[in-house]
Formats: C-alpha cells, structure tokens, sequence
C-alpha cells in the first residue's frame, strides 16, 4: 500500500483521467437511453456520435491514467504574464471565484449595478490590489457605465434589481 | 473577372465611415490587447461576441478582422520590447528582436516588423482573393462524404500535430465533442447529454462556451501564477529604418510571405513552422551570419513576415470551407454561427457582399494598422503599465457582463464558472484548448455530414469513401496519424539525422528558436535566451525541460487567447 | 544606525539619493536604499533597472560610503517598504523625494510621502527635485 500511496502523491493529474473517464461514461448512460426509431432516412441514429465520443474518451482516461502512472506529465501552459516557478496560487484564485459566485447569486436580485461592482471590487482585491476606496469608485463606475451603455447602446436592459426606480 | 469586381464591391462596403470606424476600433483594440500579455485576440473577439450581436453582421467581422491582425502587430510590438512571446508563433521575433533592441536598435526592430507585417499581410490578403474562390469552387462541388473525410482531417490534424502531447490533445477533443453533443438531436428531436434541465435543450451557447474557456479560463490561470518581478522594457522612440535596413529587410520580407501563406492555409500548418524555416533560411542567405544570435534584421524581418501571412492563410480555410486551424479564427466561426450565418463553401455563395467587405477590410485594416503603429509605438508600450489587478479583473467583468447579456440569465453564469474552471484545469494539465473548441464548432457539423453520408448510401459505411478526394483526404489522415511514428523509426536508424535539423535551428547560436518545429511534435519549450547566450535546446523533451527557467514557451502550438 | 532612502529613478528619486548620500557621509553612517515596486504591473517604470542600479553601487563604492540596496517586490506599498526597512535598520533618518501632486490626485491615489511622514518614528527629510 505504502508504494501505492507514494505512486499517487504528487499525481493529482490522475484527477482529470479521472473526470475524462467519468464524463465518458455520462455519454455512454446517456446514449444508452436514446430510442433509435428504424429509419430509412437516418441510418446512423442519435446514438453513435455520442458511443465514439464516450468511447473516445474512456479510451483517453484508461491511456491518460497510465501514462501519469509511469511519469508522464502535462506540461501545464506558460503565458507572457505566467510565472510557472511557484505552484498555483489558491489564495488568489479562490476569492476570486468567490466574488464570481457573489456576482451570480446578486445579479438577479440585487441588479447588475451592485453585483458588478462587487464583481470588479471583490477581483482587484483578490488580485492583491489594496487602494480600497479608488477600486470602489472605479467598480461603481464600471458598472454604471455598463449599466447605461447596454441599455442605450445596445438595447440590452440588465436587471436593476434593488435599484430599480433608481436607476 | 467578377472576383475582382466582387472585392470592389467589398470595398465600397467597407469604406463607408460607419465601417471604417469598425475597423479601426479593431484595429486599436486588436492592437492593444496585442500588446498586453495575457490578453490576445480570441479571448477579445470572444468577449466581443455577445456585443457585436446587435452590430451589422459585416460591421462585427470588420471589427473582427481589425483585432485579428492588430493583435499580431501588436504582439510583436511586445515580443520587441519585452521578450516576453505570447504565442509561439512569435518566439523568434522576441528572440531576435529583443537582442537588437538591445543593442540599441529598437525603432530600426519595430520599424521592420511592422512594415514586414504590413507587406506580408498585403500579400497574404492578395493570396487570399485569388485562392478562396478557386477552393470554394473546387468545394463546391464535394459531397458529404468529401466534407466528413475534410472535417475529421482537421480535427485530427489540430489535435495530433499542434500542441505537445497527443492524448491530451484527443482528451481535449473528447471533451469538445461531448460539450457539443449537449442538446436536442437535430433529426429525431431527443434531448441528449441535457440531465432534464430544459435550459440545455438549446445546446450550450458557444459564446458562452468561448468567452468561459478563452477568457474565464485563463484570467484564472493567470491570476494562478501571476508574474510579480516587474520586466524590464527596453525604452523606444518612433520607429524608423535607414536605407541600409530596408535594403536588408525586403527580401526577407517576401520571403517569409512565402513560407507563411502556406502554412497557414494547411489545416495543422499553424505559425511556428513557418517562422522557423523563415529565420533559418534568412540566416543561411545573409551576408551577416554572424549577426544572428545578436540582433540581425534579416531575423526580425523575415518570421515577422511569416507569422502575418500565416494569419492571412489561416483565414483561406476559415472562409472558403467553414474549418478554423487557430483560436482567433475559431471564435471568428462562432462569430458567423452566432449571426445565423452557416459557414462552409456556400458562404461566397449566400454572404458573397459580407465576405468580400470583409476581405477588402483585411486590407483597409493592414493599413490602419502601418498608420497606427508606426508613430504611436511608444504610446502602446505604456499600456504595459496598467497594473495587473485591473487587467484581470476586467477580463472577468466583462466576461460575466457579455455571457450574461446573451440571454439575461444567471444560468449561463454558473456554466461560465463551470466551464471557466474546466478551462482552468486543462490549462493546469497541459490539456491544449484549440481542440475543445474546435470540437465543440465542428462536432454537431461533424455529425450532420455522416448522417448525410450514410444516409445517401442507405446505411453502407462504404458510403464513407465513395467519393475520391474522401479517400485522398483518408490517405492524408492516415498519414497524419502514422507520420509521427515513422518519423521516430526513421531517426532511430539513423540517430544523427534527426539531430541535423536541430543543430541547423537558431538553437545553437544563441536563441533557442522551435527547434522541434520540423519534427511533428510541435516546439516544446522554447528557451529565453539567459543575455543573449545559449539558452536550453528544446530538444530533450522531458516533462520539465527548461521550465522552471523558461520565461517564454509555446503556447502548445496555440496563439495566445 | 542607518539613513534610509526611498529611491526612484526619477528626478525626484535622484536628488533625495543625492542628499541621502551627503548625510551618510556627514554621520559616517550605513546606507540603504528601497527601491520597491508592487509588482502588479507587468512594466514598472519606478523599479530600477539592473544597469541603474549597478551605476548606483558603484558610485557608493568610489565614495566609499557603506551600502545595502534593496529591490522588494512583496506587493507593498512603497511607503509600507520604506517604513519597514526603518524599523528593521535601526534608522536615524529617512530621506524621501517629494513631487507635486494636485489634491484631487492625491485624494485618489494618497500619498506615499504623507504616509512616511506620519508613521515613521524617525525624522524624515523630503527633498524636492531641483528644478
């Protein structure tokens, strides 16, 4: 067990074998419920596009598996504002998806003008930015912005949520 | 000919103000976010999608193509100054670039890439008058079985030659294919991959799908791993050339048109081989060789040229068969989609005034863009100072702001979130995202075509090959599939051989340049010359070759997005 | 006991380093000199670059003047790396450069200068660029 748990430490990319496998098992269920109606019209059916995708990607997941059990690495991506030399930094990405789900639980019933700004102000902080009140005045003016440009520009009425009448 | 009077006409569309002020909009914009790291093209034509909706049709794909070849301009303004290439296509041009600018070369540095782009994408733009209709003619004419064949070519092609592992490449594909399958199935009307929910029934919206995976995606990713030493940038003046430059530089100009257009136009072709084979033959035909490795123009001048006019070749295939080769070009697709345009040869055909406004405005914005870069350099690269917090945190703006306004539903966010931290995590693994997206465009038509196929011939796999470029365009797959194999057969007979295109790469002499580009697998790990010295060689291709010291990589074969 | 200067490659930088040196010469005293950058920027043109920087230290050197040069990048303020570096070196006076602000812009972007001044537990000398 002990050079079980040593082969998998450190392979947390058995993780997306893991998610491709159960995703191409999801298609293979769902497949499997499709009614094929004998049909001169249409011999190949709903069904066999999604068996070959599932198919494809179970096959992906057994091989993706192995090969991360025998060393092999993905080579995660380099950018021209991407620094690979220290590991993923949880302290920023969460908060940052924080403010996105703030964004998504307010938008519709605080308005996109208070749920856009908690948007932006929630991600400059969580992006280590910390000149509380300029962020504050540029979120409220982004959103606002947007806010009457959508609606003016393009006819896209966003919610007002709370400030409607305000607004 | 009425090609030519067809493009007249393209250009009377778009040289209306309206649409000149389109494309230059495109083209400040496609500039900017060139120069910008971790922000390119795709990413903005994506974020650009839900709002172009309310646009014109050819007023969008003006404004388009403008952010399309501004975002090449002004990646290399950055490449110059920075070295810091954000697509692998524009290794070289740092590399090189970046030593002359050093040398106290820079306006003479940006000078020649932008009016090399400049050239390149004229030409290219011409290459692509003449060559898409005859490819739409010959298109045309092709059955179902033709278009299966041509469309499993290229995605078999993006996902095994690009990019550097090819069953991450295939998992990626899957990954598209079944986010593609989502939705009712168009001939019998059953609910596929929707669990109940009826908001799926519609499929999932590919804007949504491209501004989560393009913009989502990466704005986290980056933020993973947000760069925090300041860079140092290399201060420039306007850009200018002396005689003895243009002498040096217009050869290499048109010749890297050659090897560019080409490339492009291939559905794996992509950038980064072109620029390549570019730099080595500037470096064999020079009078100074001994300049490269040290800031030669002729190594500027010539990938520069290439990487252009391999952006106009990537646009042959885009429109005259509906097959998109690179992000940028892929979103532009979801882009046609989106209007309720069908991409595919009938599009000369049925959109024949939007086509042609929008090749005329390819060129209308090549010039915009030698008129906005030349003087204005300078002021681009004070963008680079815009502090990191707001760059990404508006990235995530208006990428909640564009999905949301699609269809005013806090739904499509929770999917922008999922598949954001989908892209997130492919980004993390290596998985590449060009055949994601690429599978989830062309998967339901993937499946259209083979319904039609066997439908003609009444259940008959056979159908499948029944016509003969289907069985031409199998050969090609097949060879495609078994290249890489052979190759490694043959260099295991003859181990120097394989060495050889290596050695003759930019890798000895200083720059690490793709040297891997020749052999199918894609550059790996593109070395930042360390002062200009011999940086790692891409050769060894272990899993962490060079990367922890690396500043600049390939972006597996992917422009930056 | 130490004099701690805020440098930037700016006018205003440069003559409360040209200062900053004069007093370290008067009190025989050590040097160091901040030179910090957030870091949130992907050019920052207040960080000195490693050619300045080396013209720096050598001009210490040949005036013989005992130095430490410290280029944080921590995502701090500058004002926060000046203050920091006083309480950790023991200084007996920081020397900043001071340039004009217009009060708007200093409501929106405060003033690193006005921070030094009223944390620090040191004199603070502020040098204006010569004109």
């Amino acid at each position: 067990m002990t050079s079980l748990a040593s082969r998998l430490k450190g392979r947390s990319e058995l993780g997306v074998a893991a998610l491709l496998g159960a995703v191409g098992a999801l298609v293979l269920i769902d497949a499997a419920r499709l009614v094929v109606p004998y049909s001169q019209s249409d011999p190949v059916g709903p069904k066999t596009l999604p068996i070959i995708v599932g198919g494809l990607l179970l096959v992906c997941a057994v091989l993706l598996a192995v090969n991360v059990l025998r060393g092999g690495r993905g080579e995660a991506e380099a950018g021209e504002d991407v620094d690979l030399t220290h590991p993923s930094d949880w302290k920023t990405v969460l908060p940052l998806a924080g403010a996105f789900i703030a964004n998504i639980l307010l938008i519709d019933w605080a308005g996109w003008v208070i749920s856009g700004t908690v948007l932006f102000w929630g991600s400059v902080w969580a992006l280590g930015s910390r000149h509380y009140v300029r962020d504050g005045l540029i979120s409220l003016a982004l959103a606002l912005l947007t806010f009457y440009g959508f609606y003016l520009g393009l006819g896209i009425a966003l919610p007002a949520g709370l400030l409607e009448g305000i607004l | 000919m009425d090609v030519l009077s067809s493009l007249m006409d393209g250009f009377a569309t778009a040289l209306t103000p309206m649409n000149l002020l389109y494309a230059l909009i495109g083209v400040i914009l496609g500039t900017a976010v060139g120069v910008l790291p971790g922000i390119g093209p795709a990413m903005t034509v994506a974020l650009l999608l839900p709002v172009a909706t309310v646009l014109e049709p050819t007023s969008a794909f003006i404004m388009f193509a403008g952010i399309y070849y501004g975002g090449m301009f002004g990646g290399s303004t950055t490449s110059i100054l920075l070295n810091t290439p954000g697509e692998s296509s524009s290794v070289i041009t740092a590399i090189e670039g970046n030593l002359m600018a050093k040398a106290g070369k820079a306006a003479q540095a940006l000078a020649t890439a932008a009016i090399g782009s400049f050239v390149a994408g004229a030409i290219g733009t011409s290459l692509l008058v003449v060559f898409a209709p005859i490819v739409v003619q010959f298109a045309v004419s092709l059955g179902a079985p033709s278009y299966f064949a041509i469309m499993v070519l290229a995605l078999l092609a993006v996902t095994a030659v690009l990019g550097s592992s090819k069953l991450r490449g295939f998992a990626s594909l899957g990954l598209g294919l079944a986010i593609g399958l989502v939705g009712l199935d168009f001939v019998s009307g059953q609910a596929r991959l929707t669990f109940g929910l009826p908001l799926l029934s519609d499929g999932l919206d590919v804007v949504v799908i491209a501004v989560a995976i393009f913009a989502v995606g990466e704005a986290l990713w980056v933020a993973a791993h947000l760069r925090r030493t300041p860079l140092q940038i290399i201060p420039v003046g306007r850009p200018w050339m002396g005689k003895e430059d243009w002498k040096r530089s217009w050869k290499p100009w048109l010749r890297g048109t050659a090897f560019g257009f080409p490339f492009g136009a291939l559905p794996a072709g992509g950038a980064e081989i072109p620029t390549f084979l570019s730099y080595v033959t500037e470096k064999r035909l020079s009078k100074h060789p001994e300049e490269f490795g040290k800031g030669a123009i002729e190594g500027v001048a010539g990938p520069e040229a290439a990487n252009n006019a391999a952006a106009a070749g990537t646009l042959t295939p885009m429109l005259a068969l509906g097959l998109p080769t690179n992000a940028t070009a892929a979103v532009m697709l979801a882009a046609f989609t989106q209007f309720g345009i069908q991409p595919g040869p009938l599009l000369f055909q049925n959109e024949g005034p939007l086509v042609w406004a929008l090749i005329a405005s390819l060129f209308i914005g090549n010039f915009l863009l030698l008129l906005v870069n030349l003087p204005l350099a300078p002021v681009w690269a004070k963008l680079l100072q815009l502090p990191r917090p707001y760059l990404y945190a508006g990235i995530l703006f208006f990428a909640t702001l564009g999905a949301y306004s699609v269809n005013l539903q806090a739904f499509d966010l929770m999917l922008l979130l999922v598949l954001g931290a989908l892209g997130f995590m492919m980004r993390r693994y290596g998985l590449p995202v060009l055949p994601l997206i690429l599978g989830v465009i062309l998967g339901p038509r993937l499946e259209k075509q083979l319904r039609q196929a066997l439908q003609l011939s009444a259940g008959d796999v056979s159908g499948l090959w029944s016509e003969p470029i289907a069985v031409v365009v199998y050969v090609i797959v097949a060879l495609v599939l078994l290249w890489p194999l052979a190759a490694r057969l043959w260099r295991a007979r003859r181990p120097r051989t394989g060495g050889l295109v290596v050695a003759d790469g930019p890798a000895v002499d200083g720059p690490a340049g793709p040297a891997a580009a020749p052999s199918v697998e894609a550059p790996a790990v593109e070395g930042r010359p360390v002062d200009g010295s011999a940086a790692e060689a891409p050769a060894d291709r272990g899993p962490d070759a060079g990367r922890h010291r690396a500043d600049a990589h390939a972006n597996h074969g992917q422009e930056k997005s | 006991m130490s004099i701690i200067v805020g440098y930037i490659p700016t006018a205003e930088g440069t003559a409360a380093l040209d200062r900053a040196i004069t007093e370290a010469q008067k009190s025989q005293s050590r040097l160091v000199i901040i030179n910090s950058s957030r870091g949130d920027a992907i050019v920052d043109k207040r960080y000195a670059q490693a050619e300045d920087i080396s013209s720096l230290t050598e001009r210490l050197d040949r005036e013989g003047i005992e130095h430490l040069v410290l280029q944080p990048v921590r995502g701090n303020d500058a004002a926060n790396e000046v203050l920091e570096a006083a309480e950790k070196y023991r200084a007996e006076l920081i020397v900043i450069g001071l340039r004009r602000r217009t009060p708007v812009g200093k409501l929106i972007m405060g003033s690193a200068a006005q921070q030094i001044l009223l944390e620090a537990s040191c004199p603070v000398l502020a040098v204006k660029a010569s004109a």
